[in-house]
């Protein structure tokens, strides 16, 4: 397979935009290259141009602010992202799903944003991101738009970004009082390796009860997926082993996964419910901020 | 036991800095001046007949230089097993069929990479598909197709051991057991791609560098193939990353290299992806076995019926040595005073499985030491008691194939036992918690002359020089093994000099005496070693002749070469330095060189190996019951090596077997759909990272192995054996799942556990 393509490397959004703008949908954006690279060579797409974004100025900003919540620009990577203080102290469970993404190597290349564009439904970033309610900011040409991480997704590979958009980037929102998170995923290999499934859940507690609720599950759908029912389940009680576990049972039979060459269906049906009852249990420890 | 002054210590190797710093040459790393490139056309179906090949749009395409098929090259088969020529099976280029999905069709050299690439593309092959085979259940099946039309009933070769009387013998016996076990596919992984870079020369002579475990097998199965004399092809392997049995015959990229040197007169390279090495390169063999063990109450062994099916895929390969391994290792580690063997190697349409790391062991003795494990818990007996009761011990005779000689397996399990602190782990109670145990016995090197050299199995030439260093010349392969630092360090000990005085030229076929085998089957250390003695051994003889005669020594005085000198034992007064002994030689000589061959060549030893090692594993795991997920906490080794040469190469052998042995248990498998490798990247074929990798803590058992230089034997390969057994046995403590098919995945152990309830 041979791909010819012209290469830029803009400094400035503008430029950036400028060019999507001209090459519409026979553009590709690059940023870490850790999935478009393999995408490339595989044959899966054929652009003529490829946009590298690491050189514009500023895109890989990651801040904080106590009203406006977490700010990840399009170039923050993984590992930065993974050892920034406010993520750490504020976002745990974020830490822990860029943590659990690939290796060290690919963490200092990946970003985070890359992640959430590549649009794998085992994207390790995707599932927490989204039940903590981030918003993704998309620019063009023509002006821009914010679309909420849930409504990102549109199926393996494919996400609302259109021909001539950018996700420049990600905002979540402060996480309120009383509030935690948990990411947890597994494969078979089990410390660095593309989930076999994952769970993201977020949690608030009002007065000792689950006042919101969010599970978003990886890799047992087509995009990352939320569970309705088991959220339902929480709305409401007291946390306990026994409600969570509930839960976890009826996530996994809402999970939608597919056998393939990494797990087979009913393993992950099986293991998305374990998940999501251990990591209800770990988001509500940290609500009760044990 | 003599004493030594560098055999045993943790020299450093000699390759370190070289590796450590990246300026390690290997063969992709060549690159000659108007260099062509090659590609490989391979077949994308599992079994046709070729009607017709079209290369003339790729020969126009511009930069392309030379497009061959079968129809270009000589039509001589080649294979490994050159003893018994019907079993080579395989062209460099397909001939009329393909039986493989990656079966090499044909090839392309161009300016560059990219270029020939794009050339593939432009061939058109015209197929017509024929019915196919995947397993060895189908293969074997009555009126089955034929993956080599010649082949009835595509079992391309059968082997049988026997003795004692089995029949009888389980009549006698209290407890028969009978069980099924299945064992997947999987890839030697080496870091290292196959690469070959091959150059003719103006009188029509060939060079070939290439990523190889057998400089010298390649040499003669490509002048074979080429039509061409052995000495006008000179094979230089440069430093590999890596063999574990995957790179040891000689493969169509190497024959295409050199063919289109020679048509084009250009230098030619070729380099396989990573895609291409997992999607079509050699495995290791899947197997299906059938083993039936009878023991008195009191746990005696009385007798074994092994019947073993290898599932071959497309041609020979290393198969037949597989074989006849897997046979003997089934009788191997236990007495066993009855034992019927019948292995079938068999044809299907799937890439060709090979030689790789415990050859035929890891597969075997996943199967026997589980039954071992199933047979003492029926019997109420520990399954460590059950062995030692059982153990093979020196002097322990395996009617015509072997005799053994050193032999630590009893001390081996003793030591285990005490260092996992065995009795009280295995008794505990705790949920998802388990230890096991395997064991291993592996050969060291093979004595069977397959390839039916005409040479001794291993040589070595040394010359001696009056500025007190030596030159050390030799075949014997350093693949990453670290033989290279080994034999330095032999020689260095038996002529009393520093690593630094010895130079050191390996595996060069046109440089290097003639012959040695190849690294494989665990032999360089003993085999190569063994010529290195004998060379230095030649050496000593005429510079002690020398001493003695400047001191007007007393016969009866022994002489030693020690720290740089040659002296008499005891009156180091009496000695002059390496260099002034060398020279004196020398001038005795006339001027000659001090130049001596020496060589090893195993007689009278078997059927198998000059000598066998022995050790026992012990596993400690963790099961997430509820995912699955298997958590290796701990392994134990002990294991017998004879005298330890290098106690970090040991070491080292011991983390990689390691390493790959928890990957044969827990994670890897070339997963098949039909004839398509499915896994064939590394982000789907799952080798342990070093996150994954237990706390090991290991003891060598000491033993002289007499036929082994310096009491040296294997160490390294066997090892990779008892990892599977153990964990399955840890796991079954834990879980309750028995595995009786590699590997042990996490929805294996949840429906296990399901079914026991
Ligand atoms: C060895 C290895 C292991 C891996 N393991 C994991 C793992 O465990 N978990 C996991 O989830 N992933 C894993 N990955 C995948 C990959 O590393 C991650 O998805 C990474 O975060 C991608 O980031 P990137 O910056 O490299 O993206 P890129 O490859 O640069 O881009 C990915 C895609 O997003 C598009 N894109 C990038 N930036 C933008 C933007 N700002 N706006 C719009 N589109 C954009 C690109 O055009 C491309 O289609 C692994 C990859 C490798 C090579």
């Amino acid at each position: 397979m041979i791909v010819r393509f012209e290469y830029f490397a803009p400094k400035s959004l503008d430029e950036v935009l400028r060019l999507l703008d001209e090459y519409g949908p026979d553009a590709c954006l690059l940023a870490g290259g850790t999935d478009l690279l393999l995408k490339i060579r595989a044959g899966a797409v054929t652009p003529t141009a490829v946009i590298a974004i690491k050189a514009v100025k500023g895109l890989d900003l990651i801040s904080f602010d106590t009203t406006k919540g977490l700010f990840i620009g399009a170039t923050a990577l993984l590992s930065d992202f993974a050892g920034h203080p406010a993520v750490t102290k504020h976002y745990p469970a974020l830490r822990d799903a860029a943590l659990a993404t690939a290796n060290v190597q690919v963490r200092n290349m990946g970003t985070v944003i890359g992640n959430l564009c590549n649009a794998s439904p085992c994207a390790d970033n995707a599932p927490t991101l989204i039940a903590m309610g981030g918003t993704a900011v998309v620019e063009s040409r023509n002006g821009g738009r914010c679309v909420p991480l849930e409504d990102f997704f549109k199926g393996p590979g494919q996400s609302v970004i259109g021909p001539g958009e950018i996700v420049t980037s990600v905002t979540v929102p402060v996480p309120p009082k009383g509030s935690g998170a948990s990411y947890l995923s597994l494969s078979q290999r089990s410390r660095v390796d593309m989930s076999a499934v994952g769970a993201g859940v977020f949690v608030r507690l009002e007065s000792s009860r689950i006042a919101q609720a969010s599970i978003v599950m990886g890799s047992v759908g087509p995009v990352p997926m939320r569970a309705s029912k088991a959220e339902a389940i929480l709305a409401g009680k007291r946390p306990s082993a026994a409600l969570f576990a509930r839960a976890g049972e009826a996530a996994a039979k809402e999970s939608k996964p597919i056998s393939d060459v990494r797990a087979s269906a009913s393993y992950r049906r099986q293991a998305v419910g374990v998940l999501v009852e251990r990591a209800l249990g770990e988001a509500a420890a940290r609500a009760k901020g044990d | 036991m003599a004493a030594f002054d560098i055999v045993g210590k943790g020299v450093p190797r000699t390759d370190a800095r070289a590796k450590a710093t990246g300026s390690a040459t290997y063969t992709d790393d060549i690159k000659l001046p108007g260099m062509l490139h090659g590609r490989l056309l391979r077949s994308p179906v599992a079994h046709a007949r070729i009607l017709n090949i079209d290369t003339s749009r790729a020969k126009a395409l511009p930069g392309v230089k030379s497009v061959i098929t079968g129809a270009d090259i000589p039509p001589v088969r080649y294979g490994n097993w050159r003893l018994f020529p019907n079993l080579q099976d395989e062209y460099a280029l397909a001939r009329d069929k393909v039986r493989f999905i990656g079966d090499e069709v044909a090839a392309v050299a161009a300016v560059d990479r990219d270029t020939a690439e794009e050339a593939l593309g432009l061939i058109s092959v015209e197929y017509e598909e024929l019915p196919a085979v995947f397993d060895v259940d189908a293969a074997m099946r009555r009126g089955a197709p034929l993956v080599h039309d010649e082949v009835e009933g595509n079992v391309s070769l059968d082997r049988k051991i026997r003795y004692g009387d089995v029949e009888s013998a389980f009549k006698e016996a209290d407890y028969v057991r009978k069980d099924t076990f299945t064992v997947q596919a999987v890839s030697h992984a080496y870091l290292e791609p196959c690469s070959s870079v091959a150059q003719c020369d103006q009188d029509g002579r060939i060079t070939l560098w290439t990523s190889t475990q057998v400089p010298y097998i390649v040499q003669c199965l490509l002048a074979s193939t080429l039509k061409m004399r052995e000495n006008d092809i000179r094979v230089i392997k440069p430093t590999v990353g890596g063999g574990f049995g995957g790179k040891m015959e000689l493969r169509p990229w190497e024959f295409c290299a050199a063919f289109m040197a020679r048509s084009t007169g250009k230098p030619v390279k070729f380099t396989l992806t990573r895609r291409e090495e997992l999607a079509t390169g050699r495995r290791r063999h899947p197997m299906k076995l059938i083993s039936k063990v009878g023991f008195k109450k009191d746990g005696t062994l009385l007798a074994k019926d092994l019947k073993i099916l290898l599932d071959g895929g497309a041609y020979n390969a290393m198969g037949p040595t597989a074989t006849f391994l897997c046979g003997n290792f089934g009788a191997m580690l236990y007495r066993y005073p009855a034992y019927r063997f019948l292995g079938l190697h068999v044809y299907t349409n799937k890439p060709p499985a090979s030689a790789m790391r415990g050859f035929g062991a890891p597969q075997s003795l996943f199967a026997s030491e589980t039954q071992m494990n199933l047979a003492a818990e029926e019997l109420g007996i520990d399954p460590i008691d059950l062995r030692l009761k059982n153990a093979q011990v020196p002097g322990d005779e395996i009617p015509d194939v072997a005799t053994i000689s050193s032999c630590g397996f009893r001390e081996c399990l003793e030591n285990v036992a005490v260092m996992s602190d065995w009795k009280k782990k295995r008794k505990s109670k705790k949920k998802g918690y388990g230890v096991g145990i395997g064991c291993y016995s592996f050969i060291s090197g093979g004595v069977f002359n397959w390839f039916n050299t005409q040479y001794a199995f291993s040589t070595a030439e040394v010359r001696a020089f009056a500025d007190g260093t030596v030159h050390l010349l030799t075949m014997a392969s350093d693949i990453g093994q670290g033989s290279d630092t080994v034999l330095k360090q032999i020689l260095a000990e038996e002529l009393g000099l520093a690593m630094q005085d010895i130079r050191l030229t390996t595996a060069d076929t046109a440089m290097t005496p003639q012959a040695d085998l190849g690294t494989w089957g665990s032999r360089v250390t003993l085999m190569a070693g063994n010529a290195v003695i004998d060379a230095a051994r030649q050496i000593k003889e005429q510079l002690f002749g020398a001493v003695s005669a400047r001191f007007n020594l007393n016969v009866i005085y022994d002489l030693e070469c020690k720290g740089g000198r040659v002296q008499a034992v005891g009156k180091p007064e009496r000695g002059v330095s390496f260099g002034e002994a060398v020279a004196m030689v020398q001038k005795t000589n006339r001027g000659k060189a001090l130049v001596v061959r020496g060589s090893y060549t195993p007689r009278r030893k078997g059927l198998v190996t000059p000598a066998f090692s022995f050790g026992a594993q012990v596993a400690e795991v963790q099961v997430d019951q509820r995912t699955g997920l298997v958590d290796v906490k701990n392994m134990w080794t002990a294991h017998d090596c004879g005298t330890v040469i290098n106690s970090k190469s040991v070491e080292g052998q011991l983390e990689g077997s390691l390493h790959m042995g928890l990957g044969y248990a827990l994670s890897e498998q070339l997963v098949m759909d039909g004839g398509v490798t499915v896994n064939d990247t590394f982000l789907d074929y799952k080798i342990p990272t070093a996150l994954d990798m237990p706390h090991g803590v290991s003891a060598c058992v000491p033993t002289y192995e007499p036929e082994g230089p310096m009491g040296a034997k294997e160490a390294g390969e066997g090892m990779v054996s008892p990892t599977a057994p153990a964990i399955a046995d840890a796991v079954h403590r834990a879980t309750g799942y028995r595995c009786m098919d590699l590997p042990i995945t996490p929805e294996k152990i949840l429906s296990g556990m399901k079914n026991k309830g």
